[in-house]
């Protein structure tokens, strides 16, 4: 313990820029976590850049109409096969994220108040949260797939007529495509979707790997033996930042 | 948020962290919030025809809910506004040129179909 004031005294002496001492008082970790979330925040960004640029410069083709509308598209739910139900599963994916977030800073807080029991609980139910949306994910995109969506190519061209049929169907009615309904539309549409979702997922896929990392962590001990719990803090960014990038993907992609 | 260090906030050999639980009203606050904003973009949706003033407001919900997630979960509102700066100037930047490119692919569409 002397040793620990003596070096405590030592800082205390320092000047600001003399070193030893952070900058913007957070530790190392957690500053080299904001740093990579910004460079993170930049590769989406350009991922955006490029999709906004596709999707605005390809309002109309000689062939279709438009860039299809997403509504069109996204408008399946597990379990109600035929039926016309745009957006509501991806809002319900959203919903499952922004629940899987509060876990997590729920987790952040009772890791404050050191309680591991209280910790373990809420990393669980964030782990579980996370596996849920990338299921959601992957039935989405084994939908789209099966749809006819492919990297090279777009077969949602969405006809004149087949927006007429779109619109004549209701919310939760039976629809399914016609002849001539679609054809060939802008490329770039699935390819974009594919590779942003995609990276996304990755993203969530890589945060529940660290939430299970650190879930064990915590189970063990190692956090308790430590005096503090800023570990969860740190991978609670990460799954903050990836629920953020989500807001923007569901934003671009779905509701634009 | 305080501007300047008082010395020996950080010590990097014994760091322990200085926490304080703020309660968990906030962070409720703030997942109604977003799920109210999330609702209302669905309900946006399909009560207003699609145009640019709909996508003005879906990015606008976004910024707001962006706002909220990163100040109220990810804690930044708390943190040095150095640090806060550091991450949110650049972004500023970013935004403007997904903005500006969206704007711009509107206008390489009608050089297309010249």
């Amino acid at each position: 313990m002397a040793n620990h004031t003596s070096t405590q005294a030592a800082f205390e002496n320092q000047p600001t820029w003399a070193g030893g001492r952070s900058p913007f008082n957070v530790s190392y970790g957690k500053l080299m976590m904001w740093i990579f979330l910004l460079s993170d925040a930049f590769t989406f960004s350009t991922l955006l850049v490029q999709y906004g640029t596709q999707r605005f410069s390809n309002v109309v083709t000689p062939i279709t109409t438009k860039w299809p509308d997403p509504a069109s598209i996204f408008n399946h739910f597990p379990f109600m096969h035929g039926l016309h139900l745009p957006l509501l599963f991806v809002s319900v994916m959203t919903f499952i994220l922004i629940l899987s977030s509060v876990t997590m800073v729920l987790a952040v807080e009772a890791g404050h108040r050191k309680s591991k029991a209280e910790v373990a609980r809420y990393m669980v139910y964030t782990i579980i949260g996370g596996i849920a949306f990338l299921s959601c994910q992957a039935w989405e995109w084994y939908t789209f797939i099966h749809e006819g969506a492919r990297l090279d190519g777009n077969t949602f061209g969405i006809t004149k007529q087949g927006y007429d049929h779109l619109n004549s169907v209701g919310f939760g009615d039976h629809f399914e495509w016609a002849d001539g309904d679609r054809t060939f539309g802008p490329v770039p549409f699935a390819a974009l979707f594919f590779i942003v979702t995609g990276f996304h997922g990755f993203h969530v896929f890589s945060g529940v790997v660290i939430n299970v990392v650190v879930y064990i962590m915590t189970v063990r001990g190692v956090f308790e033996r430590r005096g503090h719990y800023e570990m969860i803090e740190k991978a609670g960014l990460y799954w903050h930042f990836v629920d953020l990038v989500w807001v923007f993907v569901f934003t671009f992609f779905y509701l634009i | 948020m305080e501007f300047y260090n008082k010395p020996g906030d950080y010590d990097a050999i014994n760091y322990i962290p200085h926490t304080e639980s703020h309660g968990t009203k906030e962070l409720w606050k703030t997942f109604w919030l977003l799920l109210g904003i999330t609702v209302l973009d669905f309900v946006i949706y399909f009560v207003m025809p699609a145009s640019g003033w709909r996508n003005f407001i879906f990015i606008f919900f976004g910024l707001v809910k962006a706002y909220y997630i990163v100040g109220a979960f990810m804690h930044l509102k708390h943190e040095k506004i150095n640090l806060a700066l550091v991450i949110l100037v650049p972004m500023v930047f970013v935004l403007g040129l997904i903005s500006g490119l969206l704007y711009e692919g509107s206008a390489l569409e009608v050089m297309k179909s010249m």
